[in-house]
């Protein structure tokens, strides 16, 4: 009796001691791996988490349709999204709390619950939008998506509900590394780098409900309020505080300026391509790499399904989670303290019913994947004001945020980041409505 | 979870309702109710706001004569219009209490305040409570009409929570110390780790009344925290906090602090703690060197038995590392040791060097695993750390190893952002 019990402890001991990261010094190759990883903070994570399956199709199809002529809105668009995120990921370091907490807290119940109902729809959305993508991006190599959609599905879960979720972001930062391939597609596809240079400077603006309806989609892909959310409670749950936060700002600028720096690659690759081709009707990400094969070769293919796949996985496993929180916070489920995840229901049911339905949503045998990319993209769109407008107003209040409350200048940049954002998704909704 | 008596009334339905004059006329609405803290017992309304005309006005006490839900009557005709002044030790429960984190004391544990209810206790309107559940929830969302028919829950009993009023400019309230004190060093940390900055230190502030508790605090803290809350405080200060912790723990905590006030902090150490952490700090904090502790018993062979546990008895260090007493040659070579109830069995007179056994014993710089495997295979809570001429130089006790082998799933935060 005594002898098993000893021989139970001794297998456990041997599986923690596997598993615990050995702690000699590692060899300096992989001790310089680390540091870099550890460098990956909320910032980056967050804006290259934007870079998701609806992103990499919302760009995709930008560049097949109108070539260059959209890159000059990147650059405004990377100044909001740096704007927005450095609101924040400031009110994480200043106050210690979350969004939705900080909404729950000035505004109150009926608004908070506006607000995260909303959040819960344009994450659910976009959770489908990432199972589309794995589904996409591994049937390229051949694996059909009732096989690899489930696979992922449960492998996300265990990681956000199990494992070491910290460790399973990093892998996806590395997954979606390959982004460093989209420069090279677009190389590959030999754009005309004048007309580039002179697209992204120069406005150009068409009054057409295509037009808008891409113009709008894209900025609802790339400044999405799971990232503002997410980067908050990261920035909280990683004890940054108001002194790193000159650390954090560079990050999120950093982070900000290279996914939209991949983003515009995506629209070159394609513009230089596709829409010189001819080609212009293509809307998913898969389509976009199958595309782009005959003229850049089979290794941009095989590059853009990379990414896709871990871009997707990486924001599957940020949203759910997001959305957890944004519960958690705005309805009183008491979070943290040290519990099990089996202890916080609220927490499992939140992430399981999330990537329940987007594992099986994405499954339905002839879904018209195109539509729904776009149409999530949308949706978030037409959210997204309702998250600025309460990240404006907060990161305003002096009396919450003190000497760190945006100043003038900012006040009006984020102000007119918002309307903006709100103003056209209001002329989308009227154009749509209005069927032109 | 109380059964108070008189009906319960909620902040929710109260907030919101009319503000009548004493002949039955409406004059205005309520906005908000003050109430004085800081005082036991459940504290007493002394206000509220109410917007009069499109003013906002304070009403003292004195001029209220009865609060319901959706009404509140004026014990006069007149209303004295005042403009709102913050007293010290008031705050107003909606903008300062309502939709925050409060303390559960007795669950241990952060909870949001979704209605906050009050009743008639002792002559006077006082909060009796909170309500965290869903039923609060739903009666705040519901449009007026309807709320009333949510019916009350059970609620948390004022008594055993605190509320946070760090974020109140007049309050400098400190959440009473023995109320703190009920819990557990770790869960207090486990609070200060789920709360925000300003509400970490605010219970560590209460804390820091019992400097022990507070260095217990600490020591239970994880790395981040540790440092997110010595950062503010002077080397004097940190080196206070340090001196009344387990000398092995210090020394981890001032592995985490910044380089250049290292040196600063240690030099600032009482001589006894100073020199056992420098000790400690030559060590890998990987290896046994850095694992161990420099307290423990040891005596010399020759000793009696009685001898030994008279030692044991009068030593001050902390009980997991006296459970052992060791036993060490007259070259101070360590020879034996022995468990503590084996030594209280042990005839008093005989030599200790005689009861006890051959100790199992690791290098300093044996590394984790084969301290782990020593400590299982031969089922040890403490092992004796030698040097290489075979000197005791410290023990390693079995909650500091199964500290670092406890799977990472098993030790996690249920944060899924939280640390590994």
């Amino acid at each position: 009796m005594a002898g098993s019990v000893r021989a139970a402890i001794r297998s456990a001991r041997d599986r923690a001691l596997a598993r615990r990261p050995r702690l000699r010094p590692r060899s300096p190759r992989t001790a310089r791996l680390l540091a870099l990883l550890a460098v990956l903070g909320p910032g980056l994570i967050a804006a290259n988490a934007g870079n998701d399956a609806g992103g990499i199709a919302t760009y995709a199809s930008v560049g097949a349709k109108y070539g260059y002529d959209l890159l000059w809105m990147m650059v405004l668009i990377t100044i909001s999204l740096i704007v927005v995120q450095e609101m924040a990921a400031r009110m994480g370091a200043v106050t210690g709390k979350g969004l939705a907490e900080l909404i729950r807290e000035q505004y109150g119940v009926r608004w908070s619950t506006f607000s995260t109902v909303s959040v819960l729809v344009a994450n659910l959305g976009i959770c489908i939008s990432e199972f589309v993508g794995v589904g996409a991006a591994l049937s390229l190599a051949g694996i059909p998506k009732y096989v690899s959609v489930p696979v992922a599905g449960v492998v996300v879960w265990s990681l956000v509900v199990r494992g070491s979720y910290r460790s399973a972001e990093r892998i996806f930062v590395l997954m979606a590394l390959p982004f460093f391939a989209y420069p090279v597609a677009a190389i590959l596809a030999h754009p005309h780098w004048g007309t580039v240079a002179t697209s992204t400077v120069a406005p150009h603006v068409e009054l057409n409900s295509g037009y808008l309806f891409l113009f709008v989609a894209t900025a609802g892909t790339t400044i999405t309020p799971f990232m503002q959310l997410y980067l908050q409670s990261a920035v909280v749950e990683r004890g940054i505080g108001p002194d790193e936060l000159p650390g954090e700002r560079a990050e999120v600028v950093v982070g900000s300026v290279f996914a939209n720096l991949v983003a515009a690659f995506i629209i070159i690759a394609t513009g230089a391509t596709l829409y010189v081709h001819g080609d212009r009707s293509v809307s998913s990400a898969a389509d976009a790499a199958k595309a782009l094969a005959p003229f850049a070769g089979r290794y941009a293919e095989v590059l853009f399904a990379v990414g896709l796949l871990g871009a997707s996985l990486l924001a599957a496993a940020i949203l759910p989670v997001t959305a957890a929180y944004v519960v958690a916070e705005t309805f009183g489920f008491e979070k943290g303290v040290s519990r099990r995840p089996r202890e916080a229901p609220v927490f499992v049911a939140v992430v399981t019913v999330l990537i329940l339905i987007g594992m099986t949503v994405a499954m339905i045998p002839g879904l018209p994947v195109i539509g729904l990319l776009v149409a999530v993209q949308v949706v978030n769109g037409v959210l997204l004001p309702i998250t600025l407008f309460f990240l404006w107003r907060l990161a305003s209040n002096r009396e919450l945020m003190g000497r760190y409350a945006n100043g003038r200048a900012f006040s009006f940049l984020a102000a007119a980041t918002v309307f903006v954002t709100s103003g056209l998704s209001i002329l989308l909704l009227a154009v749509t409505a209005a069927g032109l | 979870m109380t059964a108070v008596a008189p009906p319960v009334l909620h902040l929710s339905l109260i907030v919101g309702g009319e503000l009548w004059s004493e002949d039955g006329g409406k004059v205005g609405r309520v906005d908000d109710l003050i109430v004085r803290l800081g005082e036991d017992g459940y504290p007493p309304v002394t206000g509220l706001l109410a917007s009069v005309a499109g003013r906002q006005v304070f009403v003292p006490a004195d001029s209220i004569s009865r609060i319901d839900q959706g009404r509140v009557t004026l014990a006069a005709a007149r209303l004295d219009l005042r403009p709102f002044e913050r007293r010290p030790q008031e705050v107003l429960l909606r903008k300062d209490v309502l939709d925050r984190q409060l303390i559960n004391i007795d669950g241990a544990r952060l909870v949001r305040s979704n209605d906050i209810e009050l009743a008639r206790l002792d002559g006077w309107y006082r909060v009796v409570g909170v309500d965290v559940g869903l039923r609060g929830f739903a009666r705040r969302l519901l449009p007026r009409s309807l709320a009333g028919g949510v019916k009350e829950s059970s609620f948390l009993d004022w008594a055993s929570v605190e509320p946070f009023t760090g974020h109140v400019p007049t309050v400098r309230l400190r959440i009473p110390h023995p109320r703190l004190a009920r819990l557990h060093p770790a869960q207090l940390a486990d609070l200060v780790e789920a709360a925000s900055h300003s509400e970490g230190g605010e219970i560590i502030d209460a804390v820091g009344v019992d400097p022990e508790l507070e260095a217990d605090l600490f020591t239970e803290l994880e790395a981040g925290h540790q440092a997110e809350f010595l950062e503010e405080r002077s080397d004097e200060e940190v080196a206070a906090l340090l001196a009344l912790m387990e000398a092995d723990d210090a020394a981890d905590l001032v592995r985490e602090l910044p380089d250049e006030r290292r040196e600063r902090i240690v030099e600032e150490l009482p001589r006894v703690q100073n020199r056992r952490v420098r000790a400690l700090l030559g060590f890998d904090p990987a290896t046994a060197g850095g694992l161990m502790s420099p307290e423990f018993v040891c005596v010399y062979a020759q000793a009696s038995v009685a001898e030994a546990l008279e030692r044991v008895r009068r030593d001050p260090g902390p009980p997991d590392s006296l459970a052992w007493v060791f036993v060490m040659s007259s070259h101070k070579r360590l020879i034996g040791a022995i468990t503590l109830p084996d030594l209280l069995r042990a005839d008093p007179e005989l030599p200790v060097g005689d009861v006890a056994a051959v100790p199992q014993r690791v290098r300093p710089d044996a590394d984790l695993e084969e301290v782990a495997r020593l400590m299982t295979d031969y089922d040890l809570t403490v092992v004796a750390v030698t040097d290489p001429e075979g000197r005791l130089v410290g023990v390693i006790t079995v909650d500091d190893v199964l500290e670092l082998v406890l799977p990472r799933g098993w030790r996690r935060r249920f944060g899924v952002l939280g640390d590994d």
